[in-house]
C-alpha cells in the first residue's frame, strides 16, 4: 500500500521524477565507474600476473621485474639453486635486451625476450612453434615493423657501430612462431628466442646472465612461506609475491585511486543532494494532504515510511539505469586509458564485479533512505490542526 | 669538500644532464650500501656525486658523506663522495617511479659501467628554430647512425601518456557537465513549479509570457552563476588539498591541479549557459499552462 501510495505520488509529476531519475542515473553510473576504477586495475593486473600460474618473481636485488635494465650474474647457478627450493615445481628464467634490424635506410629497434621455451610464461604462441637455436618468436607488432612474416628470415644486430659503420653482431633469425606478449604492449615490437642465443650477443657481456625469473609452487606450497625461503636462498635477489608485486602497482596507480574516491564522494553526493531536495518540494507542495492524513488518523510512522519509500523508489530506479549507463562509460573510459603507450594488452582499468554493482546499489539505497527521512520526519511532525488551517487559507 | 674535478654546485636542481636510460636504471638501483661520513682526503681524492634528495631524506644522508655504488648489486663497487643533492624535477612521466637518481661526471659513469668513451646522447643548443631545422636535417643527412630529433618532438612522444590523461579527464568532465545539467534543470523545475501560483497571479495582472520567462530565467542565470562562483571557490580549495596531498605522496614539485583564469571563465560560463538553458526550460513549461490551470482551478 505504502509502496504503491508512493509510486503513485512520483508518477503525478512525471517531468520532475523522470528528471531525478535521469540525475540519480548519472550519478550512479558515476558512482559504478569510480567503484569499478578503485579496484578494477589490481584485480585485472593481479588476473595478469597469475595468467600462467607463476606465483613467485625474482628479479635482480632492490629491482622490480623489468622495471630497470638491471641483470643479474651466475644466472645457471641461482635458476638452479631457485630449482632446489622445497615448494618450487617450475622456476623460468629471462633475458631482457634491446636488437636491431636493418630496414630501409634505417632500422628498426625491438624488445628481445630471452626465455626457455618450455618453461615460458612470457607468451602465448598464436601460430607456429617455439623458437629453437637461430629462431625466434615474433609479436605481431614486431612483425610489421620489421616487414616480415612467419617463416622469413630477419638479421638482428645489438646496434650500430659508428666507427665501422656496420651493425653489431648482425645474425640471421628465422621466424617461426607468432606470440601474445602477456607483459608487454601490444603495440610494442617483440621478439623471442632460446635463453642461450640471447646470453650470446653482446660480446658476451650477457653470458650466463638473466633480468628476472618467475617461479611456479608446488601444490599446497604458500607463497609467502617459499618467497621467504628463496630470499634467504638466494641474497642477490629480490623476491616478490604475486600479492607483494600487485601491492607495488598499487602504490603506482595511486592517483587512479583517490580519483575514484573522490569523484566517487562527489558522485554519491549529488545522488543525495538530487534526492533531498525532490523530496523536500515534494513534501512542502504535501503538507496539507499529509495534514489531512493525520486527521484521518494515520501514524506518522507510516507518513515516514511512504515519503522514505518515494526516496528510495526514485534511488532504485536511477541506480537500476545507472548500472547500465555505468557500464557503458566504464567501456569508454577503460578504451581511453587503454591507449597508454606500453600498456599489455591484458590490464584493464574498469573491472566489473557484480559485487562492484552491490556497492554502488547499496550506497545509493542508503543515500536514498537518509534524503527521504528528513523531510519526511519534519512534515509528519507538523501541528495538524494549524497546517490545515494554513492550507485552507492558502 | 675532496674533488679532482669539479664539484657539483651545492645548490639544486643539478646542473648536469639528468642521466638516462640504461645506466640511470642501474645506478638507480645500485646503491649498495653507505658508508659512514669520512674524511677521503687523505690520498687520491674520490670522485663527487649528486644524490637525489629523497634519499638524503630517507637514508639520513649528508653532504660530504661517502658512499659506495655499483653498477649492478653484484658489481664491484666504487666509493664517491656526496657533493650535492638534486631536487626531483616537476616532470610528469617520472612523478609515480620510486626509484632515486643520482648523477655522476661523465666520466666516473663511464668508468663504472665499463662504457667506454661512449654516451647515450648529446644535447644540442640552436641559435633559433630555423637553425634547429637545418642542424637536425644536416646531422640526418650525414652522420649515418646518428639521428637528431627536435626536443619538440621527443616531448610529444613522451607526453603521450599525458594524452590519454587528459582525455580520460575531458571524458570525466563531459560526465560531471552532465549530471550537472540535469541537477540544475530539475532544481529550476522544481522552484518554478513550487512558485506557480505566483507565476499565475502575474499572469492574470497583465505580465506577458515573454516577462515571465525573461524573469525566470535571469533568476536561473543568477543562481547559476552564484553557483559558479562558489563552485569557484571550493575548487580552487580543493586544488590546494589536491597539490598538497599528491606531492606530499609522490614527493615531487609538480603542480597537479591548477585552476587558471581559462578554467574559471570556462566553468562560468557553462553554468550560466546551463542556468539560461535550464531556466528558459522550465519557464517555457509553466507559462505554457493557463493561469486559472496553475491557481488550481
Amino acid at each position: 500500500m505504502r509502496v504503491a501510495l508512493a509510486v503513485a505520488s512520483l508518477a503525478r509529476h512525471r517531468t520532475r521524477t523522470a528528471l531525478a531519475v535521469a540525475g540519480i542515473a548519472v550519478a550512479s553510473a558515476m558512482l559504478l565507474d569510480m567503484v569499478m576504477l578503485s579496484s578494477g586495475m589490481r584485480l585485472s593486473f593481479r588476473e595478469l600476473l597469475d595468467t600462467r600460474g607463476y606465483q613467485v618473481r625474482l628479479s635482480p636485488k632492490g629491482t622490480l621485474p623489468f622495471d630497470t635494465e638491471a641483470t643479474v650474474g651466475d644466472a645457471a647457478a641461482l635458476v638452479a639453486a631457485a630449482r632446489a627450493q622445497p615448494g618450487v615445481a617450475v622456476v623460468a628464467p629471462n633475458l631482457g635486451a634491446q636488437l636491431v634490424a636493418p630496414r630501409g635506410d634505417g632500422a628498426v629497434t625491438v624488445a628481445a625476450l630471452g626465455v626457455e621455451a618450455g618453461v615460458q610464461g612470457d607468451y602465448a604462441l598464436r601460430e607456429g612453434r617455439d623458437a629453437a637455436a637461430g629462431e625466434l618468436v615474433a609479436s605481431p607488432a614486431a612483425l610489421a615493423a620489421l616487414g616480415r612474416r612467419v617463416g622469413d628470415t630477419v638479421s638482428l644486430g645489438t646496434g650500430w657501430d659508428p666507427q665501422l659503420r656496420a651493425f653489431r653482431e648482425l645474425a640471421p633469425r628465422r621466424i617461426v612462431g607468432v606470440g601474445r606478449f602477456y607483459f608487454l604492449g601490444a603495440d610494442q615490437p617483440v621478439v623471442a628466442m632460446p635463453l642461450a642465443d640471447l646470453q650470446a650477443t653482446a660480446d658476451g657481456a650477457r653470458r650466463d646472465r638473466i633480468s628476472s625469473a618467475m617461479v611456479r609452487l608446488a601444490p599446497g606450497a604458500e607463497p609467502a612461506a617459499v618467497a621467504r625461503a628463496l630470499a634467504a636462498a638466494l641474497p642477490r635477489v629480490s623476491v616478490l609475491t604475486t600479492a607483494d608485486a600487485v601491492a607495488q602497482a598499487d602504490e603506482r596507480v595511486a592517483y587512479f585511486r583517490n580519483l575514484a574516491f573522490i569523484l566517487g564522494s562527489v558522485s554519491l553526493a549529488v545522488g543525495f543532494l538530487l534526492v533531498t531536495t525532490l523530496m523536500t518540494v515534494s513534501v512542502n507542495e504535501r503538507i496539507g494532504e499529509i495534514a489531512v492524513q493525520r486527521a484521518l488518523g494515520v501514524q506518522a510512522r507510516r507518513i515516514v515510511q511512504q515519503v522514505v519509500a518515494e526516496g528510495l523508489a526514485l534511488s532504485v530506479a536511477g541506480g537500476l539505469l545507472g548500472l547500465g549507463l555505468g557500464l557503458v562509460t566504464a567501456r569508454y573510459l577503460d578504451a581511453i586509458l587503454g591507449d597508454f603507450p606500453g600498456l599489455p594488452p591484458d590490464i584493464a582499468f574498469f573491472v566489473f564485479q557484480p559485487r562492484d554493482a552491490g556497492t554502488a546499489m547499496g550506497l545509493l539505497v542508503v543515500a536514498g533512505t537518509l534524503a527521504g527521512i528528513l523531510p519526511s520526519w519534519r512534515a509528519a511532525r507538523l501541528p495538524i490542526a494549524a497546517t490545515l488551517r494554513e492550507e485552507a487559507v492558502a | 669538500m675532496p674533488a679532482h674535478r669539479p664539484a657539483f654546485p651545492p645548490s639544486s636542481p643539478c646542473r648536469r644532464p639528468a642521466p638516462r636510460g640504461r645506466w640511470r636504471a642501474a645506478i638507480g638501483a645500485a646503491l649498495l650500501g653507505l658508508a659512514a661520513a669520512a674524511p677521503a682526503a687523505a690520498q687520491a681524492p674520490l670522485p663527487t656525486i649528486a644524490l637525489d634528495a629523497r634519499l638524503r631524506d630517507d637514508a639520513g644522508i649528508r653532504l660530504g658523506d661517502t658512499i659506495a655504488i655499483a653498477a649492478t648489486p653484484d658489481g664491484p663497487a666504487r666509493r664517491m663522495v656526496v657533493a650535492a643533492f638534486a631536487r626531483r624535477t616537476a616532470d610528469p612521466s617520472e612523478v609515480a617511479r620510486a626509484e632515486y637518481k643520482v648523477r655522476l661526471h661523465l666520466a666516473d659513469l663511464q668508468a663504472l659501467l665499463a662504457y667506454g668513451d661512449r654516451v647515450d646522447r648529446f644535447a644540442v643548443v640552436t641559435r633559433d628554430s630555423g637553425a634547429t631545422d637545418r642542424v637536425v636535417a644536416g646531422i640526418n643527412a650525414r652522420a649515418f647512425g646518428f639521428r637528431a630529433h627536435r626536443s619538440r618532438d621527443i616531448a610529444v612522444e613522451t607526453g603521450r601518456t599525458f594524452a590519454v590523461i587528459n582525455r580520460f579527464h575531458r571524458a570525466i568532465g563531459v560526465i560531471t557537465i552532465l549530471a550537472s545539467a540535469i541537477f540544475l534543470l530539475c532544481i529550476m523545475l522544481l522552484r518554478v513549479e513550487e512558485r506557480r501560483r505566483e507565476v499565475a497571479t502575474l499572469r492574470l495582472i497583465g505580465l506577458s509570457r515573454r516577462t515571465v520567462v525573461r524573469a525566470i530565467v535571469v533568476e536561473a542565470t543568477a543562481i547559476a552563476v552564484l553557483g559558479a562562483a562558489l563552485g569557484t571557490g571550493l575548487g580552487w580549495a580543493v586544488s590546494q588539498v589536491v597539490n598538497r596531498y599528491y606531492q606530499g605522496l609522490y614527493r615531487t614539485p609538480l603542480v597537479f591541479s591548477l585552476v587558471t583564469g581559462e578554467v574559471v571563465a570556462l566553468a562560468v560560463a557553462l553554468s550560466a549557459g546551463l542556468g539560461v538553458g535550464a531556466g528558459w526550460l522550465a519557464a517555457r513549461r509553466v507559462v505554457g499552462r493557463p493561469p486559472l490551470a496553475l491557481l488550481g482551478r
